[in-house]
């Protein structure tokens, strides 16, 4: 049962670990600068948030957003190259393992980028800088890292699966990704957000991912509606990607 | 059940328009089946849905007796293809093209590993398995793929246009192989190479707009389409009057002139006879009967005309 899946996803791993040095040196840059232009830089200007330190309080966002870009690219373009570009996709397809396998291995390659990426963004953190916290809450923090990449994985590989023009993948992420992910509160704290609009925000399960991993990081505990809705939104998106994957080779 | 491969009816059309139209063949285990067409004829169309990447519209298919719509899985582990574009992974060495493939297919490294020389052994490509499918030239990558769909030792072989691209010497060598493949498993291509399909083929279909316009082995479709008896005759002197003597018998059917050379068509083979009484033959260099090529029944088949 899923060795196709294993087989898959042990593929990209082989892919990933070649060119594994490259990939973090442009994967840390990124967080790495918005840590220390607003957690530096805006120090001064931001003493603390809800009486947590501004550097501290951006640090478990970071992470996180590492994270979930890292697995929506990895999903969204390496599902869209392997079907358009490489057709490999086809090659599989012409073996035993079924729809299932591939389109599950290619999450699962997805998230393994996002946990990989993520952890060496935190530990550069934890290197660099005076970030530090509680080890006792790490796992709680993972959980929530594991469901949110899950989720942002499932959705890369729907971008990848239904779009056919690369440009158009590029404008989902500045679109939708980007704003879902800098609305969700990396940056500032909710309550910024007028009274009217707060619920709506509260729903978006980027709000669960970056709320929910700072919470869990700094106090151990996630809140459980946010808990609820990283796990929904993960089945949910987990289901929609197979189903989609499936209905496009059915073409 | 003698036949690797059934087709029953397959039709296949994209959205109005048809691209295979009730399509039925069947094709005898351990043999190699060409099958022949211009652009757009829809081999490709017939390949994937007998390698289960497309379905038919309507219509069921089988190969060794399992339906591509409800066992697809069974047909994908007895098939091995090789497409009409290559489709290696880039990221890999060829090696681990291979690997990858045999894992795809369940094989154990115990398996595998020795397989795998013994095909880049055979493919010549033992000495590069370690580089990257982008440094190798294209026939290099074309062989790789065929490799690849070995691995497993596969009972039916789909070659999509296999040797497309390929210098005399590939072209071969790729030919070679797959003679020594027949019997032991059933071999489907397509080719747009007559000399291919003559040289390769125990049974030639000819297709086109998606349906059959002609099948048997090379020699029973030649023979079938030399209907019209064409000689050429080679004159010493007095071409110029032969023609217009040629131009009132009755039988002949058409002559095409070219210096002294004549290509004359007759009505059938009795024709010969008084044909040859009208013609002196002192004034004759040559007269030789004009064998027809694969190539002339596929072109009286298809037509001249270049498709869109
Ligand atoms: N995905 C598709 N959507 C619409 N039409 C298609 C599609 N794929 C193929 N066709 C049409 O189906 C017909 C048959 O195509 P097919 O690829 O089977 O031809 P072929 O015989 O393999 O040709 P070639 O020798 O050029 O490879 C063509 O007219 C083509 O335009
Ligand atoms: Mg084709």
């Amino acid at each position: 049962m899923f060795k196709g899946a294993f087989s898959i996803w042990g593929r990209d791993m082989l892919v990933l670990k070649r060119s594994i040095i490259s990939e973090l040196v442009s994967v840390v840059a990124y967080p790495l600068t918005l840590y220390l232009a607003f957690g530096f830089g805006l120090k001064g200007y931001i003493t603390d948030v809800n009486g947590v330190p501004y550097p501290l309080f951006i640090a478990p966002g970071l992470i996180s957003m590492t994270a979930v870009n890292a697995a929506f690219d990895e999903s969204s373009w390496s599902m869209w190259f392997h079907r358009k570009v490489q057709r490999t996709i086809e090659e599989y397809r012409v073996t035993p393992v079924t729809v299932y396998d591939i389109v599950i291995g290619k999450i699962f390659s997805g998230f393994s980028q996002g946990a990989v990426k993520g952890t060496v963004v935190f530990l550069v953190i934890l290197f660099l800088t005076p970030f530090r916290i509680d080890y006792a809450n790490l796992p709680m923090y993972l959980l929530c890292i594991a469901l949110s990449s899950m989720t942002f994985s499932c959705l890369g590989t729907i971008c990848g699966t239904v779009i056919d023009k690369p440009e158009n993948i590029g404008r989902v992420q500045s679109v939708i990704i980007v704003p879902l992910i800098f609305m969700a509160g990396i940056f500032f704290p909710l309550s910024s957000y007028p009274a009217s609009i707060l619920p709506l925000i509260q729903l978006l399960p980027t709000t669960a991912v970056f709320e929910g991993a700072r919470d869990a990081l700094l106090t151990g505990t996630i809140p459980t509606h946010y808990l609820v809705n990283l796990v929904l939104s993960a089945a949910f998106c987990f289901a929609v990607a197979v189903y989609t994957f499936n209905r496009k080779m059915a073409e | 059940m003698n036949h690797a491969i059934t087709l029953h009816e397959i039709t296949k059309s994209y959205d109005g328009f048809t691209a295979v139209d009730a399509f039925s063949l069947e094709v005898e285990r351990g043999t190699v089946f060409g099958l022949l067409g211009p652009n757009g004829a829809g081999k490709t169309t017939l390949i994937k849905i007998l390698t289960t990447l497309m379905r038919p519209t309507l219509g069921d298919a089988f190969v060794e007796g399992h339906s591509v719509l409800t066992a697809g899985k069974e047909v994908r582990r007895l098939i091995g293809v090789v497409p009409q574009e290559n489709n290696l992974d880039r990221y890999l060495t060829a090696r681990e093209n291979l690997v990858l493939h045999a894992r795809l297919h369940g094989m154990r490294p115990a398996a595998y590993n020795p397989r795998i020389d013994q095909l880049l052994e055979m493919t010549g490509l033992a000495a590069r398995q370690h580089d990257f499918p982008d440094t190798y030239s294209g026939g290099m990558q074309r062989r790789l793929v065929v490799a690849r769909a070995l691995v497993h030792e596969p009972r039916v072989l789909f070659l999509d246009e296999p040797t497309t691209g390929l210098d005399p010497q590939s072209r071969r060598s790729l030919w070679d192989h797959i003679r020594g493949l027949r019997r032991s498993m059933t071999v489907f291509l397509t080719t747009h190479y007559m000399d291919e399909a003559d040289a390769l083929c125990d049974r030639i279909m000819i297709m086109d707009h998606g349906t059959c316009l002609a099948d048997g082995t090379a020699a029973q479709l030649k023979d079938a389409f030399s209907r019209a008896h064409t000689y050429q005759v080679e004159f010493r002197r007095d071409a110029d009057r032969y023609q217009g003597v040629l131009a009132g018998l009755s039988f002949v059917k058409g002559v095409e002139r070219e210096g002294s050379l004549f290509q004359i068509t007759l009505a059938d083979e009795e024709s010969i006879k008084p044909l040859m009484d009208h013609l002196c033959g002192s004034d004759i260099r040559r007269i030789c009967l004009k064998e027809p090529s694969l190539e002339d029944v596929f072109i009286s088949l298809t037509g001249e005309k270049v498709r869109e």
